[in-house]
């Protein structure tokens, strides 16, 4: 692209013919000692908790202790620029993002600077990235179902517009994963995504960022990233500058999804600045202030009244535990936070189910409200739950090598058909309706003639079929939500007319 | 021997340990309040048995300020050699600080004392910061509006610096009211830069060629 000098040279020098110079008043200190991310600063005898400061190289910081002699400042950009005897100046404004429609589809930094190199990003407003949550007149109960596309999920731990679910479990046990599904499976839809990642490996945030591009899910998605390089400060104040971005949003009455990847590293990054601005340690080093650090940010996720204008901000938080270990401090404290979790267990991972969700420990405590009828319904996810711990039961009991009669073997086949009907492929959310009719011919045994390891595949074709030869059904089921006195026999209706095609189609393999 | 004095007493530098100066106060002001009015002349003895005795005995300042000798030794000592010749007041003050063992303060404390005596008596001090020299009507120009701003009595402390380009920077305490040339151009700078900026990503089409690139 060629620019136009002539119009260029006008704009700025009608900036210079605006330009009135004022005097600058600053507050000013000298930096005495500067660490990994942290400066000692003395002087700055105004200086307000939270306040951000410059240093004179023009690194921005953020005043994190107010001590009797000295001023403790967090450092946010590069440190190693800043020497002893520095001068140090405040700016009388609090900590701020750009916020807006400018930052859909960008990458940007923990002060929202683009690090996606597709230029600088215009953004007309900024929002102080700490910022009190709604009160109680502000909000309204959860009751807007937010789908994640994941049939397990959305069926047994439903997650509602404006709920924190916690999304917790060792290394490597897919958390990352369900939380760029629940992105996916909102394409097309009224819900803006914005994925923080903080103190994650940069090659799994690239990772994460071609996937969604490669789904066309960056349209409606906004990232940013302190990752494992960036300055402890950084990946401190990341969470915050999401949630600042998601409330612009969340305050104009649009809904919103946010997902923290991950607080567990994040509380890691706040252990190390509050340790080296020799804050007194507690449990396992922490700080004692690390609960209201996480419990601040997650209280920002809300379901605003209608006043308000209705908007919703939805916090995916994920934490990673040490060896299943959620006795540890800081996973106890976002789960008494949280409005549920949803726990993901190594074993069923390598026992490639997958999700791993545990559904005996994984609870929702508010999206019941917010399941749509078909999906509540006893015949679909009502009496999954109870299928499952039954099945569990049996199953270890199974295990002792006991002959079964043959109503105990069936209820165990069925049950290896339910978790096999579960399991869900990475980046194939499906909807709603289509997760209806999967778990409702499941529990009503239209699979029990189908072999364990198949069952998969003919849910496939089941989806297909009533995608492409029923959609008046399916359309109606969408349209009405429920599976009431119309729709429900002509689901029956479709599901026999399949299992006989099955049985059909079966029948000279069988010969 | 004023140079000196002044290297000892305003340690202008980083090296300035906060908490230090926090303890230094308090003596100093508790000096002053025992002074009463006799303050100019207590700070003036003060000053001296700095730069006459301790400046030119450094045998005796390693003494006093040694961790070896006790307390009891210490206060002997100046018993011995200040009391004689000291005030005594200036000696009960030594000997409280002794018995404190805060006596390697004394330098602090006397700069301390200084300062919390002229703001007690309605003076300050200003760093005036300019890109060349005032000249002797400017700064008593200067000084007059200062009082008159601030209400106290500006005690100016001058110096120059090209870097500035033109304008003031005045300090007074923590605050610096930054009038510079050098501060507006980089103002005007980053305005520029960032009108710039916006101009060119909210409007691409009105700047790139219609022909394209």
């Amino acid at each position: 692209m060629k620019f136009k000098a002539d119009e260029i040279a006008s704009v700025i020098q009608k900036e210079i013919e605006d330009f009135r110079g004022e005097m600058q008043t600053n507050e000013v200190g000298r930096v005495l000692e500067v660490g990994d991310g942290i400066a000692r600063v003395y002087g700055l005898s105004a200086a307000m908790a939270g306040e951000m400061v410059e240093f004179s190289s023009g690194v921005r910081g953020q005043v994190f202790n107010l001590e009797e002699n000295s001023v403790g400042v967090i450092i946010l950009g590069d440190y190693k620029s800043i020497q002893e005897g520095d001068e140090v100046k405040t700016t009388g404004a609090l900590l701020s993002v750009p916020v807006g429609d400018a930052l859909l589809g960008r990458v940007v930094d923990a002060l929202g600077n683009a690090i996606d190199g597709q230029g600088p990003i215009t953004a007309t407003e900024t929002r102080p990235i700490e910022m009190m949550a709604p009160g109680i007149a502000g909000r309204q109960p959860v009751t807007q179902p937010l789908q994640t596309g994941i049939k397990c999920i959305d069926a047994m731990t439903p997650i509602g517009r404006g709920q924190r679910e916690l999304i917790i479990g060792d290394r490597k046990t897919g958390k990352t994963a369900i939380a760029i599904d629940t992105i996916l499976n909102q394409k097309g839809g009224d819900v803006i995504c914005i994925y923080v990642a903080s103190g994650q490996r940069d090659a799994s945030v690239a990772g994460v960022i071609e996937t969604l591009k490669e789904h066309g899910a960056m349209d409606y998605t906004i990232v940013v990233s302190a990752s494992a390089a960036a300055p402890a400060p950084m990946q401190y104040i990341a969470p915050y500058a999401g949630a600042a971005i998601a409330e612009y949003f969340m305050y104009q009455g649009k809904h919103t999804l946010i997902v923290y990847d991950d607080l567990s590293k994040q509380a890691q990054a706040y252990r190390q600045l509050s340790l080296l601005m020799r804050r007194p340690p507690g449990r396992e080093a922490y700080p004692g202030d690390v609960f209201y650090c996480h419990s601040r940010l997650l209280e920002r996720s809300a379901k605003l009244s209608d006043e308000l204008g209705g908007g919703s901000m939805t916090a995916l938080p994920i934490i990673e535990t040490m060896e299943g270990e959620v006795s540890a401090y800081i996973p106890t404290n976002v789960i008494s936070i949280t409005d549920g979790q949803i726990y993901l267990e190594p074993d069923l991972f390598f026992a490639g189910i997958r999700p791993a969700m545990n559904a005996g420990i994984s609870v929702s405590r508010v999206g019941g409200n917010a399941q749509i009828k078909a999906m509540k319904s006893k015949k679909v996810a009502g009496g999954l739950r109870l299928i499952l711990a039954a099945f569990r039961e049996l199953e270890a009991f199974a295990q002792l090598g006991t002959e079964l009669d043959k109503a105990t073997q069936a209820q165990l086949d069925s049950g290896y058909r339910m978790v096999e009907l579960l399991k869900q492929p990475q980046f194939k959310p499906l909807h709603v309706i289509d997760q209806v009719i999967s778990i409702y011919a499941g529990s009503q045994g239209y699979f029990s003639a189908v072999a364990v390891n198949k069952v998969a595949e003919t849910e496939q074709e089941l989806l297909a079929f009533m995608r492409d030869e029923k959609s008046e059904v399916r359309d109606k089921l969408i349209a009405a939500g429920s599976l009431d006195d119309e729709t429900e026999p002509a689901l029956i209706a479709a599901l026999d007319e399949f299992v006989a095609r099955l049985e059909k189609t079966q029948e000279p393999a069988a010969v | 021997m004023a140079k000196n004095e002044e290297l000892q007493t305003d340690v202008k530098s980083v090296l300035e340990d906060p908490s230090a100066t926090a303890v230094a106060r308090i003596y100093a002001d508790a000096f002053l309040d025992a002074c009463g009015d006799n303050a100019d002349d207590a700070l003036e003895e003060f000053g001296s048995f700095l730069v006459d005795v301790l400046a030119a005995n450094p045998d005796f300042d390693r003494l006093l300020t040694s961790g070896i000798i006790n307390r009891d030794d210490k206060i002997k000592l100046i018993n011995n050699v200040v009391a004689p010749v000291g005030s005594e007041l200036f000696t009960s003050f030594l000997r409280v600080l002794a018995r404190h063992d805060r006596l390697e303060l004394l330098p602090v404390i006397l700069g301390e004392s200084r300062f919390r005596h002229e703001e007690r008596s309605g003076r300050r001090r200003v760093q005036v910061r300019s890109a060349v020299a005032l000249s002797e009507s400017v700064q008593n120009q200067l000084q007059q509006q200062l009082s008159q701003r601030f209400g106290f009595e500006a005690i100016l402390e001058t110096s120059d610096d090209p870097e500035l380009i033109g304008g003031l920077v005045i300090q007074v305490g923590d605050t610096v009211y930054d009038a510079s040339l050098k501060t507006r151009i980089s103002q005007l700078r980053d305005r520029l830069r960032q009108r710039s900026l916006h101009e060119i990503q909210s409007g691409r089409d009105r700047f790139s060629h219609p022909e394209g690139d």
